[in-house]
Parts: structure tokens; sequence; C-alpha cells
């Protein structure tokens, strides 16, 4: 019939260029990333075969398992600093006034700057001497409390959590208060009249009614925290002393820094390894609530 | 009727001081997470000196030359002529690649169409900078690495399943008889596409653009990588190199900062209402 089959030459042309741009620049990267993984190369000459050397050497590489413990210490202030304050914020900001509505854009707005100017600001508010935050220490008469921030391998991965969290808590507060206004109003008075108010009401109604977007949430969290490299590589490079190596920058700084190509790619693989078992995880966990 | 006044009238005297400290805590809030912002855009016209002695304070003197020396010496305008030709590029391919494949997977149905959907959505799970070690020596190979392309296809490729479930939510949602109408006066369907699908997908393509825009201007991992040549330099990057290259000229660094973040803010303030729509779409979805 020549109208299917001028509907089949329609669907290649107009899906082939998409897919395949997609297929080239995404999918096949991860395979490659896993074949470069089995050998040793500097990017220039020969690439020496040596199978599983590299992943074996990964899993007894101490620093590895820091910049993995970093990410874990990302999801975990993520986890607070985002997800809950978006919480609490999307609660009190529920009702759309004005005011409302302003305090909406003004959490949301450092979203749409680039982690350049991000990384930037911030370094430029934790800097030693000319910092903001040490020179308002010293205003409030707090001089004992000066540190250098970002160089304290005690609290930089804290110091460094908290511009993420700045820039990222805004989607999560819009997506927490699109899910409660979705709670029909009949659920809210039938709470009213079993006389759920206040916390009662928060704790039994509303915040299992809205349970399955903190799940996902978490989720956005997870995958967001393992995907950090910007915001690190603008103000600490993952220094001082790999303190604040995350995955993506272990394997940055292992490729384009000291060139080991195959060590690079083998740790890139390991951060798609991760995110497909977190991944999983979550898909095993949520599959059993539902 | 007493009684309930009486209650209802507890009720509010209670509520209202309740909301006016909540209020108050939420403003405190409002200005922490503004004063970065605002301290860059005062920072931006003040001198070194000024910078350090009175890092709180309005500007004495506006230097607006911290702006200009920042456009001149970081060769800013050049950045910023290759930010916007990455940008409308990849935001062109990945618009009209994008509506199409979302209109083939809305409407025909075939026999692969599930794994391609798959495929997409697997595609926002995948770790940008896990894909950084193979692109760069795949690109290497090719030689193009340091071309506007070297940008331009990665930026598709990783925006493009958004746009895609974007699209296609969008496009299942219009009336099928619409599409017949068109085809019975003649359309092919490049032309129903063409005439038909894509003018009443505007809406959503609004908000594609506008998600794809601030991703693909905001990049810095793919340029940081892909890009050596000073000529090709997007504002990001310049921005990066900025903090290094000029070390103690701190208000320089904040004027060319403020360059980089005004475009974004403007958009922000005028599209806002379609960016936080957009940004839950996406971020749900993915």
């Amino acid at each position: 019939m020549p109208a299917s089959l001028r509907s089949r030459s329609f669907v290649i042309m107009a899906l082939l260029p998409a897919l395949l741009i997609f297929i080239v620049f995404a999918i096949v990267p991860i395979f490659w990333s896993a074949y470069y993984g089995f050998f040793e190369w500097k990017g220039l000459g020969a690439a020496k075969l040596i199978g599983l050397d590299n992943y074996r050497m990964i899993l007894e590489d101490h620093v590895f398992w820091r910049a993995l413990k970093n990410n874990l210490i990302l999801v975990v202030s993520a986890v607070i600093g985002q997800v809950s304050v978006a919480l609490l914020l999307s609660l009190l900001l529920l009702k759309n006034t004005m005011f409302n509505r302003l305090m909406r854009s003004a959490v949301f707005l450092p979203m749409v700057l680039s982690t350049v100017v991000v990384g930037l600001i911030w370094g430029y508010i934790y800097h030693p001497q000319i910092g903001l935050l040490n020179q308002l220490l010293e205003t409030l008469g707090l001089e004992a409390w000066r540190r250098p921030w970002l160089d304290d391998p005690k609290i930089n991965m804290f110091a460094v959590s908290i511009p993420i969290n700045w820039a990222n808590i805004g989607p999560y507060l819009i997506i927490f208060i699109a899910a409660l206004q979705n709670i029909s109003s009949e659920i809210e008075d039938a709470a009213k009249i079993d006389g759920a108010i206040g916390w009662r009401k928060l704790f039994f109604v509303t915040l299992p009614m809205i349970w399955g977007t903190v799940v996902v949430t978490v989720i956005l969290c997870i995958s967001g925290s393992l995907k950090a490299f910007d915001h690190v590589i603008v103000m600490t490079r993952g220094g001082p002393a790999q303190s604040t190596e995350l995955l993506a920058t272990y394997m940055y700084n292992n490729t384009f820094t000291v060139y080991r190509y195959g060590y690079g790619s083998a740790v890139s693989t390991m951060i798609i390894l991760i995110s497909a078992v977190l991944i999983g995880l979550n898909h095993i966990i949520t599959k059993r609530r539902g | 009727m007493i009684d309930a006044r009486s209650e209802k009238m507890r009720g509010s005297l209670w509520r209202k001081p309740i909301s006016g400290i909540a209020k108050i805590i939420l403003l405190f809030y409002a200005i922490i997470t503004l004063y970065p912002l605002y301290w860059l855009v005062i920072s931006a016209f003040k001198s070194n000196q000024e910078f350090f002695n009175r890092p709180y304070s309005w500007p004495q003197h506006w230097q607006f030359d911290n702006i200009t020396r920042a456009w001149d010496l970081g060769n800013m305008d050049r950045a910023v002529l290759n930010s916007t030709i990455v940008t409308i590029s990849a935001l062109l391919l990945t618009i009209v690649l994008g509506m199409l494949a979302a209109y083939v997977l809305a409407r025909f149905p075939f026999k692969w169409s599930g794994v391609v959907k798959g495929l997409f959505l697997l595609g926002m799970l995948i770790p940008i900078h896990s894909t950084l070690v193979p692109l760069f020596i795949f690109m290497n190979k090719l030689g193009m690495l340091n071309t506007y392309w070297s940008l331009i296809l990665p930026y598709t490729a990783f925006e493009l399943p958004i746009a895609i479930f974007l699209g296609m939510a969008y496009i299942v949602s219009i009336p099928r008889e619409i599409e017949e109408a068109a085809m019975i006066d003649g359309n092919g369907w490049w032309g129903i596409f063409g005439r038909i699908i894509f003018p009443l997908s505007l809406p959503i393509v609004a908000t594609i653009t506008i998600l794809a825009f601030l991703r693909f201007w905001n990049d810095f991992s793919f340029a940081l990588v892909f890009i050596n040549s000073q000529a090709l330099k997007t504002l990001p990057l310049s921005l990066s190199l900025f903090s290094d290259g000029f070390g103690t000229d701190y208000s320089l660094t904040m004027g060319a900062m403020f360059i980089a973040a005004i475009p974004t803010i403007l958009i922000f303030l005028i599209f806002q209402e379609q960016i936080m729509k957009g940004m839950v779409a996406g971020s749900v979805k993915g």
C-alpha cells in the first residue's frame, strides 16, 4: 500500500536524525568507556591491553573510595539541605499570594546561574582573606570562628555542599508546591471533619499524600549528587590533597591532568555502574511500595 | 453561634502573630538566599580597595570600567558570540529533531517504538560526566575537538530526551481529527508536521527552548573538555579562566561575572512562570 509505505518512510526519516545523534553522543560513549577501561593508555602512542587491572586497581584505590564517600556526603547534605528545606518552605509558601510568589522566585533565582558563576561567587565568599564570610565573622566579633573554609579538610566538603544546595533548592520547592496543590480539596475537608489539624494533619494526611513525590526527589538528589562536578572544579579542583575529590573530578583529573586515559575511563564506567545500582535499588524500593 | 464566633476570633488572633513571625523568618531566608547575588552586583561596581575595605556597603563611586575592562581583557565579546552561536545551533537542532521524533513516537505505533522510547528514557539517567573521556577520545580521532560541533552535538544529544518526552506528552493531547482533515486537504506527513503539529505545539516548544537555553548557555563541563582554542571559548569557560589569570583583580572578575549572569537573570525575570513549570516537568520526568 503506498500510503503505509509513505508513512513508513516518514517514520524513518523523522526519527533517524534524533536517534542517530543521541546514540552516537550519549549511548555509545558508555560502552566505549567500559572498553577503554581495559587499556593502559597515555593518550598518545599505543594503548596496552591490561584486562581488568584498571578495575582491580580502582577497588584498592583509597582516593576512589574517598571520592565516593565525598559524593555520599553530598547526597546526605542534599537530602537535608534541598529536600527537607524545600518541603518545609513549600508548606509555608503553598498559598498563591503575592508575597509567596515573590518568595518562591527568590528561592528559585540562583538556579538559572551558570555553575561557574555559582562556584566563583562562593569561592569569594569562602576566601580566607577577602572572603565575605570571614569578614562577617570579624564584624560580629567572632574572629575565633574564622577559617580557610575550602582548605580545611575537616569542613571543606560541607563548605562545598552549601553552594550546591543554594543553587538547586528551587526546583524541589516548586515540585513540592505542585504536589501539595494536587491534593484534592475533598481530602482536605474530610481531614478537617475528622479533626485532623496542625501537626496531626501534616503527618497523617499531607505527608502520606505526597510521599511518592518525596521519594522521587530523593532519587533526583542521589543522581544529582553523583553528577556533581562543575562547582567543585571551579572552587577547589578536588583539592587540597584530594580532600574534596568527587568521582567525576577524579575521573577528570586522572584523564586530563595526569593523562591516565584508561584509568579515567574505568572510573567513568564505575560512575555509570554506581548510578545504575542506585537507580535499580530505587526501582525495587518504589515498586514494593506501590 | 456566639461560641463559634469567639472560637473563630481566637483562631485568627492566634494565627495572625504566628503567620507574622513565619513571614519574618521567610523574609530573612529570602534575604540570605539573594544576598550573594546582591553582593555580586555591588562588588562588580567597586574598586578593589573598596571591595576589600567596605564589603557590605553600596558602592561610593560606581566603577563602570570594571565591566568594560572585563569585556575587553577577557575577550568577552568573542565569548558571548561563541556562546550565542553554540546555543542557537543546538537549540534549533534540539527543537526540530526533538519535535519530529516526539511526533513519530506519539502518533505512529511501530514495532520498535517501545525500545526507542526506553532508550531515550535511559538517556535522562546517564551521568553526562561519565561520557566526557570517551567523547573526548572519539572527537579527537575525528578531528572534531575545538570546533563548534564538539559542543553542539553533545548538547543536542543530552537535551533530546527531555525535549522528546515533553513534546510527546503534549502532542498526544492534540485531537487526531485535525490531522485527518489536513490529510484530506492533501497534506503529507511532513506537511502535517510543519503546518499543523509544530505550530499547535508552540507552548511546549517555548518551554523546551527556555530550559535548553539555560542548560546550553550555562554549560561548563563539555566546554572545559572539548574546547582549548582561545577563539572558541564560551562564556562560562572564559569566566573560569578569569579567576586564574587575574588572581588579585577581584572587581574585574566580579565585573566579568556580572556580564555572564545578567542575561540568565533577565530571562528568568521575564519567563519565570514558564521556567518553573518546565523545570518541574523536566525533572519529574527525568
